[in-house]
């Protein structure tokens, strides 16, 4: 079972805000621990802005021990882009958070959201009407486990 | 000289288990779409430099980390561009005499 979320219409200042907030989803829905959104960010200060997978989007995620208590997902919606230094795909405007418990459990949720992105789940996330419609993007874009 | 064994690829990024794993998923089908047989797997860039593929393939943040790791290393900017990866695999495994 796959907890999704989601969160529209977020002021961010900067990158980290935009994480945090991304992150902060899934704690608020059970999904991860509390130290789950500062992990986020330090896989971006460690590694480098390379979540932005694509243009204009971002899989915010740290590693399953840093507070994954389910697998959840949840997509954000900012009220204005912001910079991540990517070379080619900034300014970004969507953040897709993930979360899991295990390393091995995870891997039927985001093969899902990868097949949706490649059919143009983010043009249809950034054309959803508000909250509800993302959600329901979202939860059609994942297994029905 | 071509190969007489399955094509070893890895994708790579920083922790290994989100956005590798959605490259791998873009390259296999970039790779069918070739008629390429291949084992893809993806870990993060520490791990990588133990391994011993034939292809890298990741964001340029990180095969400039592991640039000698590989024959083929290939930097790709979005994880989903099945097309532009498949463009790039194409002319760098027929360098390599992997592909005709």
């Amino acid at each position: 079972m796959t907890i999704a979320v989601a969160t529209d219409g977020v002021a961010a200042a900067d990158w980290r805000e935009a994480v945090v907030s991304a992150a902060s989803a899934l704690v608020d829905a059970g999904a991860a621990g509390e130290g789950y959104p500062e992990a986020c960010v330090r896989v971006v200060e460690e590694n480098g802005p390379y979540i932005v997978l694509t243009k204009g989007l971002a899989l915010v995620h740290a590693r399953p021990e840093e507070g994954g208590l389910a697998v959840g997902v949840g997509v954000t919606r900012l009220a204005a882009p912001v910079e991540f230094g990517h070379p080619d795909n900034d300014p970004v405007d969507l953040l897709l958070a993930f979360c899991t418990p295990d390393p091995d459990v995870h891997v039927g949720t985001l093969a899902a959201l990868a097949r949706a992105l490649s059919g143009g789940l983010a043009d249809r996330l950034r054309a959803a009407a508000g909250r509800d419609d993302l959600a329901r993007e979202l939860k059609e874009a994942l297994p029905d486990d | 000289m071509a190969l007489d064994r399955q094509l070893e690829i890895l994708a790579v990024c920083g922790v290994g288990m989100g956005s590798s794993l959605m490259l791998k998923m873009t390259a296999e089908d970039a790779l069918r779409a070739l008629g390429i047989e291949a084992r893809v797997e993806n870990t993060d860039v520490s791990t990588a430099r133990g391994m011993t593929p034939d292809v890298v393939i990741g964001q340029g943040m990180h095969t400039s980390e592991i640039a000698d790791l590989a024959p083929v290393v290939i930097t790709i900017s979005d994880f989903l561009d099945k097309e532009g990866l498949e463009v790039q695999l194409r002319e760098r495994l027929t360098e390599q005499g992997w592909l005709s």
